[in-house]
């Protein structure tokens, strides 16, 4: 009997957490409406500035001896410190969201631990969102900054004082390249953890590793090609490349277009993290409330197969005392 | 549509939204340096936007209005992209609420005697904003007006 009743209660804990994760699955379902109708507004204005940018940045009259003409466009030569922005969730609860951004970023650490001087790359991280404390305690990387990150998020002002705080760094020398290590939003099942390059802005960095034209799958790490894809078609006829004219002056157009770029590239994978958090929550929970039936399940049948076995016992106990009353 | 030479590819884009997409003539921006007009085969150019009102004519000879609070400008040949901070299209302004909050933004620019200068440009950012949005919101209301 009291292997019924222990099962009993099993059951019922299991129903009650069961309701709990299909009601967080719903919630994140919510939720992950919204972040990815952001994502997706957003999109059109980052990628175009972004190629906008890439567009000038090529064009001759914004490069002196073949180095960018304002310095957030221009590498230097042996990269020695880095910082990366790291783009975390608040709370837990999201499955393998976190880890795999941070193993993505750890790995690439590794990856590109000395630079072509052989030095030894230092690494900081400029952590936004509560979760991304865990590189240090985890992997110990320096962390060096955190910012918090709220819920609901509004506008570009979220990422205003991360932006300032690498573009100062990145312009006082602190850093040589800043990176940035969020999670691309696919689609509602498949979310990817990238780390791409934001500053310095070079069309020349490595395939993929470089922030920029985000979303779309076939398109990612494409820049190159997408950008004369575009001088083809709009700035060539017949053997004339045009050029372009700014006014005032190239100096002032990327000095007022450049920090507001990075802010928004930065606003970009922000949107996309939360996006693909609320998306790996809600699979996650979805998976939990799953087990929780299958679970339940299981324990229905083990329940009545010990109901039976109780009755069946009992059936034999109370027909050998009528036999037995019987016999006499 | 295709691209026959005589039409620009027109695109507007906010953060939070594309305003505008289409085929048209010409266009008119306020540009730091001045208003300009681009029209098909313009040079290429880069340049930045101050508040003001944007007038398009469509390929359909519809002229179309909208205000701006600034951004960047790209013209390529026979396609504008302009980056907008904030833009609307007129006919979603709102005359009489866009007035309130010109009146409301200038009422506190005069009485904040202690800005520093940060401060300063951003309320003067926004009661050029409105400004815009109250002019690109009454040169349309003419312009409907003459149609009639």
């Amino acid at each position: 009997m009291a292997k019924i009743k222990e099962i009993q209660r099993r059951i019922k804990s299991i129903a009650n957490t069961k309701k709990i994760t299909r009601a967080m699955e719903m919630v994140a379902a919510a939720k992950m409406r919204k972040a990815v109708e952001a994502v997706l507004k957003t999109r059109t204005y980052a990628n175009l500035s972004w190629t906008t940018v890439l567009n000038i940045s090529q064009s001759t009259d914004c490069r002196i001896n073949g180095e960018g003409l304002h310095p957030l466009l221009r590498t230097r030569s042996s990269a020695k410190k880095v910082a990366i922005v790291l783009f975390t969730s608040n709370r837990g609860l999201c499955g393998g969201f976190n880890a795999a951004i941070m193993n993505k970023a750890h790995d690439s650490i590794v990856k590109h631990l000395y630079n072509d001087q052989k030095e030894k790359i230092d690494t900081d991280f400029i952590v936004v969102g509560n979760k991304g404390r865990a590189i240090h305690t985890r992997y110990g990387h320096n962390v060096t900054a955190e910012f918090p990150k709220s819920d609901a998020i509004s506008s570009v002002t979220e990422v205003r004082a991360v932006s300032r705080l690498v573009i100062d760094d990145f312009m006082a020398g602190k850093y040589d390249k800043i990176m940035v290590a969020y999670t691309d939003y696919m689609s509602a099942a498949k979310q990817l953890p990238r780390v791409k390059q934001l500053l310095p802005v070079d069309i020349g960095a490595e395939k993929d590793h470089y922030l920029g034209v985000v979303g779309v799958d076939s398109r990612v790490g494409l820049d190159r090609e997408f950008v004369q894809s575009k001088e083809d078609k709009y700035l060539r006829e017949k053997k004339n490349i045009f050029i372009f004219e700014y006014e005032p002056s190239p100096e002032e157009v990327l000095e007022e277009m450049l920090p507001r770029l990075i802010e928004m590239q930065l606003y970009q994978a922000l949107l996309e993290s939360n996006a693909s958090e609320e998306s790996a929550r809600m699979s996650a929970m979805h998976q939990a409330t799953e087990a929780a039936n299958d679970m339940v399940n299981e324990l229905t049948l083990f329940y009545n197969k010990a109901r039976q076995s109780g009755i069946t016992a009992e059936i034999a106990e109370i027909s050998a005392g009528a036999n037995a009353l019987a016999d006499d | 549509m295709y691209d026959n030479g005589k039409n620009i590819q027109f695109e507007i884009v906010t953060p939070e939204r594309t305003v505008l997409k289409e085929q048209i003539l010409q266009v008119t921006v306020p540009t730091r340096d001045g208003e300009i007009t681009v029209l098909p085969k313009h040079m290429p150019l880069v340049s930045m936007l101050k508040p003001g009102v944007i007038e398009l004519k469509t390929v359909d000879g519809e002229v179309k209005l909208m205000s701006v609070s600034g951004g960047f400008i790209e013209v390529l040949r026979n396609k504008v992209v302009i980056l907008a901070d904030t833009a609307e299209r007129a006919e979603e302004i709102d005359i009489a609420r866009a007035e309130e909050a010109r009146v409301r933004a200038e009422k506190t620019m005069r009485e904040a005697t202690h800005l520093d200068q940060e401060q300063f440009a951003a309320v003067s950012a926004v009661v050029a904003k409105e400004l815009a949005r109250t002019r690109a919101a009454n040169k349309w209301k003419r312009l409907r007006g003459g149609q009639k």
